[in-house]
């Protein structure tokens, strides 16, 4: 199918509208997954911290470290949950889930602080890590890592699914803006031979054209206007009015 | 239970890499309730071991214990295997305590099943995990071996002893020096070599071990490996056999890597024929060579003619038939408790009396240590010259 220039930069138009939309939607989809998951993993990390933080007072003001470590084993079995660590009110670690040790970053660092903190852990990955209180604070806090490369895969499976619906809408719009094109194209075409041929012949009479001249498009308009222009010529031509150096 | 059968119910680690202790457990119950069977059982009962494989995984064990008491509605649960696995089933026997199926004897040394609110549905026949590192931590901290590290495993029992050790050490003024963890189901082929380097970076005087024989060994080796010359001690859930075994097959230079090892026992030395319940117990496992059950059987596994962890589960085996003998002819659960409780400065033949009551809900206190001579492991004599 040829494409008249015309429309070609139509085409490219179509083209860059999709790889607009594309990038656009692309783009804000990776800004929504993310901000949302994150922010749900931090709220569940949270609700999961305050959960088990509930849950030891008992258990710790009992000294009972063995039932504080199967707590918090139950709890990191949870998908996206890194590492626990409890600390007692002076800081000590009453229980962790570390192998093989606890991370240096986080053995020096301030296990008081209740603030939610992203970590880096060489050879463990990047973690946001939260922090909810035991009995306010009193008896220790529990701290909870949640893996950020989770939720950059999450992103990134849910991206590769946007691509590929726009790359499938993408290559269906193509073949239909060629197809469009290719079929707005075609009446051009038939009035681009018509004129030809009109210019060509001595008397123009539009016959074998009958489909052309009776659209009742722009391009049957086109066609028609040729060839009254081309009879008007032919009548002025054989008037003498058309002849070099005539008068009109 | 019927007129012919009372039926316990196992859960325990018949495969994976601790399946050795689930195993030998198994073979040293089954030799004492195969001689009571074959001499009339107890009161004209034989009695059963209904068994599940646990892998040694706490959901599994969770599973077996739902099926032990709701369907096959077992008279008792008997020998259940560590601390991660009987810290989740503590609370169901709590949940269905109107059905009065207790727990009796699990080869775990932990708390949770020894104090409220978990402790009322279990009897325990061996000294704790707390006593086995107090005795070490004293033994240490005596003869000047003041800094104390742990490597243990990242669960529940890891934490049990860990927890054991750091408040051993608290009358002395010290504290854990150093710490370094793994993860439970590793097995002796993993590199515990991060472990070691975590651990001689604190410069400890020994090391404490929390695990199970796969991993310890794997930790013993690269710590000899690696320069880590201290002594290097384990309670007796390791599994000294298996422990022994892994660290010294197919090695002319075994002897290098058990010098400085040191494991705590909470039964007397099997080859000590002078107490007689060590007696019976070779004489009975020689005699009906018991077999781990063959249908949970999924690897390799070469059972050892003695072991502590057998020894154990004969003595386990044996206490318990005492139990169900003092019920009378009309066995029920409800009485279970009361039969217990009965139990009182009752010589189980090791030299040692056995009492239960309200508040003593552990037959046994002591704790024995042993260490590698001739490629066995034998009592320690002498903690100075050995380790002074």
């Amino acid at each position: 199918m040829k494409i008249q220039k015309l429309f070609r930069k139509t085409l490219f138009g179509v083209f860059f509208l999709f790889g607009v939309i594309g990038v656009s939607t692309s783009v804000l989809c990776i800004y929504t997954v993310d901000t949302h998951l994150s922010e749900e993993y931090e709220s569940n990390s949270k609700d999961i911290a305050k959960t088990i933080a509930d849950a030891s007072v008992d258990i710790l003001l009992n000294r009972n470290l063995t039932a504080l470590q199967s707590l918090i084993d139950q709890f990191v079995e949870i998908q996206g949950i890194s590492y626990i660590y409890i600390t007692s009110e002076t800081g000590e670690f009453l229980a962790h889930t570390f192998v093989p040790g606890i991370p240096e970053e986080i053995r020096t660092g301030d296990t008081t602080s209740m603030v939610t903190v992203e970590r880096s852990l060489p050879g463990m990955g990047d973690f946001v890590e939260v922090a909810s209180p035991i009995l306010a604070g009193v008896a220790g806090a529990v701290h909870i890592g949640s893996d950020t490369g989770l939720i950059a895969l999450k992103v990134q499976r849910a991206i590769g699914q946007q691509i590929y619906l726009i790359s499938i809408i993408f290559v269906v719009g193509i073949l239909a803006a060629i197809w469009l094109v290719g079929q707005a194209a075609r009446p051009v075409d038939g009035v681009l031979a018509f004129a030809v041929k009109l210019a060509q012949e001595r008397e123009a009479d539009g016959r074998g054209n009958e489909k052309l001249l009776a659209r009742n498009d722009e391009a049957g308009e086109l066609a028609r206007l040729f060839l009254h222009f081309s009879q008007v010529m032919d009548r002025d031509k054989a008037d003498g009015l058309s002849q070099p150096g005539g008068k009109e | 239970m019927t007129d012919s059968e009372i039926v316990l119910g196992t859960s325990a680690a018949f495969s994976g890499p601790s399946r050795g202790l689930g195993i030998e457990l198994f073979r040293g119950a089954s030799a004492y309730f195969e001689h009571v069977n074959r001499n009339g059982g107890v009161r004209g009962r034989r009695i059963v071991l209904r068994t599940y494989d646990d892998g040694y995984q706490p959901d599994p064990s969770v599973q077996n214990t739902m099926t032990l008491m709701l369907e096959d509605e077992v008279f008792a649960l008997f020998g259940y295997v560590g601390t991660p696995t009987v810290t989740r089933v503590l609370p169901m026997l709590k949940k269905f305590q109107e059905r009065q199926v207790y727990l009796f004897f699990p080869f775990t040394g932990a708390q949770p099943q020894r104090e409220p609110p978990y402790g009322p549905f279990a009897f325990n026949l061996r000294a704790s995990y707390r006593q086995e590192t107090a005795g070490l931590v004293q033994n240490f901290v005596g003869i000047g071996r003041k800094r104390i590290a742990v490597f243990y495993q990242a669960d529940a029992y890891g934490r049990s002893g860990w927890a054991g050790v750091r408040r051993a050490l608290r009358p002395f003024g010290e504290r854990i020096v150093g710490e370094a963890t793994y993860g439970r189901g590793s097995k002796f082929t993993g590199i515990m070599r991060d472990q070691v380097e975590i651990l001689k970076a604190s410069r400890p005087d020994a090391v404490i071990c929390i695990g199970a024989y796969a991993a310890c060994a794997a930790f013993l080796r690269d710590a000899v490996d690696l320069g880590l010359r201290v002594p290097i001690a384990n309670v007796s859930f390791v599994g000294s056999e298996n422990l022994l075994n892994l660290i010294t097959q197919r090695r002319d230079d075994g002897e290098r890597y058990t010098e400085l090892l040191v494991n705590s026992q909470v039964v007397p030395s099997y080859h000590d024929v002078g107490i007689p319940a060590v007696q019976q117990y070779q004489e009975l496992m020689a005699r009906y060579d018991p077999q781990p059950p063959q249908e949970l059987l999924r690897e390799d596994y070469t059972p050892f003619s003695h072991s502590f962890v057998s020894l154990e589960g004969f003595l386990n085996a044996k206490l318990m038939v005492e139990i169900l003998d003092r019920l009378g002819d009309k066995p029920d659960r409800s009485a279970l408790e009361g039969a217990v409780f009965s139990i009182r400065d009752f010589d189980l033949g090791i030299g040692e009396l056995v009492s239960f009551g309200p508040e003593r809900r552990q037959g046994l206190q002591k704790v024995y240590y042993t260490v590698v001579d001739e490629g066995r492991f034998v009592p320690l004599d002498s903690w100075e010259n050995r380790f002074g």
